[in-house]
């Protein structure tokens, strides 16, 4: 027992440890001896085993005692316990699933360049339609399951719509303005206020398309801006990714 | 295992039998069995009480043990399940965009512990356990168990029911969430979230009372109990009322599994299961889909097979090991028996101190060098 603690810093306490050593050595000289024997008797399927001791509190003596088989034996075998969290391994291989590139992970990881609460972002769906436009109230972060709320006007009346954003239905999220400061929430539920409400994103998405159109180089790129698709999308993001390098 | 003991002999037969001589009950006037039900001089026990005998050639009788494992065949799985720990819930993305909420259970170190046969114990069932636990938070009675059957104190047991012989495991083999396959529909019992105290409105979803209208501080009360006077004036049994809610056992049928792994010990299942993260799960082939397929059956029992092959000598060996104690602890020569055993060294340890040892060695020698 008195051993244990000389494995950690084997120098670090030499005088005592060579002196416990020296009273270890008849120890180990008997040990020798029992191991030779153990080798001799036929060999047994049971591993070694510990004794479970119950002592008797008043009189200090040996009540009774128990085997005690180790758990990482079953049947013989070694067998060895699971990790104690398999979450973060499954979120791990779900995204690299859903997302092979990085590049969701990427606009929405915790860094300089990703996109934050309070900007405005578009979504666009896998199958064409009208993206969805609107400002981002609120980042959800649960791994695979990781969402943004946007909230637009539409019409005079507040929509606010959820997006998984490793959902094969999310064919791409761009950044249309991001924020002048950073927000000072996590969530800016305040924004429902009619106070802090920003209404319509409509005139900054237009801004936005007519800027891009004017800074496309190709005509094709021009006409594929809209991010109707894929490919659009994806065309987007890898600009995205290009302003942060 | 230990060796039953005869069952004592109950205290009131020894009693009445002087009390009641056979002598005596022929000259007895009066009869305790009503005269419909005739009587006769025979000592009651060679009365014959079991006219349906196999050979008579009447139907096999419709009730009694027998007749109910045989009804309940139908609806018992053929294969033990296992015992898992609910770990939280995720999803699976389909191609399409479908989003699949599932959750996720492990198997930690899941062992088979016992049989139980139709002979010894009235029917077939697998005993299972999960996890590990420190032996000082065990008890003696189970310690002992655990010895006789070569296996680490477990966290938990549970028992699964199975059809017949074919069920039964070898004991001390550990289940791998391989034992079922992705696409299988299983049963998933637990233990739903305890709720506490709760009213009639949350418990059974009573509707409450109006806000208004004059109420007076009966707004989430369950109201009436039962009619009048008219219909007994009483509560009738079962009648729904506030109380504890939750913690009950929840049986989730037929989800289907998404995802096994070995590795992470895990078998994923679609859908949702009742409880907390960290509560104990039972899995089980479902009741109401077909068995899984023969092949597959044998394939896990192979598997088995490959990965214990010791299983039933290590078996053998733990409970020749078990008598040997418990001779010692019957004859109180415990002490003897562990007498050189109390304190093995393990391989580290001894390897430490031959270290040491050689390390005294090689000073010394510098030290005469030295000198």
């Amino acid at each position: 027992m008195n051993v244990a603690p000389l494995a950690r810093r084997p120098l670090g306490c030499l005088k005592t440890s060579l002196r416990q050593a020296r009273q270890q050595k008849m120890y180990s000289q008997q040990m020798a001896t029992a191991v030779k024997s153990k080798s001799k008797s036929p060999p047994s399927v049971l591993p070694p085993l510990n004794y479970h001791k119950v002592v008797d509190r008043r009189t200090r003596k040996l009540r009774t005692a128990f085997a005690v088989y180790p758990p990482t034996i079953a049947a013989a075998a070694k067998t060895a316990p699971p990790i104690p969290n398999p979450m973060p391994t499954i979120d791990e291989f779900q995204i690299k699933r859903m997302d092979p590139t990085g590049a969701r992970t990427a606009l929405f990881a915790k860094t300089r360049d990703a996109a934050r609460v309070g900007d405005v972002l578009m979504v666009s769906h896998r199958r064409g339609g009208e993206p969805f436009a609107g400002v981002c109230l609120s980042i959800r972060r649960r791994g695979i399951d990781t969402a943004i709320l946007l909230r637009n006007h539409l019409g005079k009346v507040g929509v606010e719509m959820w997006f998984k954003i490793y959902n094969k239905n999310v064919a791409g999220i761009e950044i249309v303005k991001r924020r002048k400061k950073r927000a000072r929430r996590a969530r800016l539920t305040y924004m429902r206020k009619p106070k802090h409400d920003m209404g319509s994103v409509e005139d900054l998405v237009f801004a936005w398309k007519k800027a891009r159109r004017v800074y496309a180089t190709g005509k094709g790129g021009a006409a594929k801006a809209g991010a109707k698709g894929a490919k659009g999308a994806k065309g987007a993001k890898g600009k995205v990714a290009a302003k942060k390098k | 295992m230990s060796t039953r003991l005869p069952a004592p002999r109950c205290w009131r037969q020894q009693l009445s039998l002087p009390l009641r001589p056979s002598s005596l009950r022929q000259f007895s006037t009066t009869s305790s069995l009503p005269v419909k039900s005739g009587w006769s001089t025979l000592p009651p026990r060679a009365r014959p009480t079991r006219f349906n005998q196999p050979t008579s050639g009447l139907p096999l009788p419709t009730t009694g043990p027998a007749a109910a494992l045989k009804r309940k065949a139908q609806s018992t799985p053929i294969r033990t399940g296992v015992l898992a720990i609910k770990k939280g819930m995720t999803a699976f993305m389909g191609r399409t965009g479908a989003r699949i909420p599932c959750t996720v259970l492990q198997l930690d170190r899941v062992q088979t512990l016992l049989n139980k046969t139709r002979k010894d114990h009235g029917y077939w069932a697998v005993q299972v356990g999960l996890g590990a636990r420190n032996p000082a938070n065990v008890g003696a009675p189970m310690l002992g168990y655990y010895e006789a059957k070569g296996v680490a104190p477990k966290e938990i047991l549970a028992e699964f029911r199975v059809r017949d012989e074919n069920g039964l495991l070898p004991v001390g083999v550990e289940l791998k969430p391989d034992w079922f396959y992705i696409g299988q529909r299983v049963d998933v019992r637990s233990n739903s979230r305890g709720q506490g105290f709760a009213g009639g409105m949350k418990r059974h979803g009573f509707s409450g009372q109006e806000a208004s209208h004059g109420n007076s501080k009966n707004h989430r009360t369950i109201g009436s109990v039962g009619p009048s006077q008219g219909s007994g004036s009483r509560v009738l049994p079962g009648k729904k009322m506030p109380g504890r809610m939750g913690n009950e056992r929840v049986t989730v049928q037929n989800l289907p599994i998404l995802m096994i792994d070995n590795d992470l010990g895990i078998v994923v299942v679609k859908g949702a299961v009742a409880g907390p993260k960290g509560a104990i799960v039972k899995i089980q082939d479902a009741v109401k889909k077909p068995p899984p397929p023969k092949e597959f059956v044998e394939k896990t029992l192979a598997a088995l097979k490959e990965r214990f092959p010791k299983a039933e000598e290590h078996l053998q060996a733990a409970r020749e090991k078990h008598l040997e104690l418990k001779a010692a602890r019957r004859e109180k020569k415990l002490e003897e028996l562990l007498g050189k055993k109390l304190w093995e060294p393990t391989e580290k340890q001894r390897k430490i101190v031959e270290d040491i040892l050689a390390m005294e060695k090689g000073e010394a020698a510098g030290k005469e060098k030295r000198v």
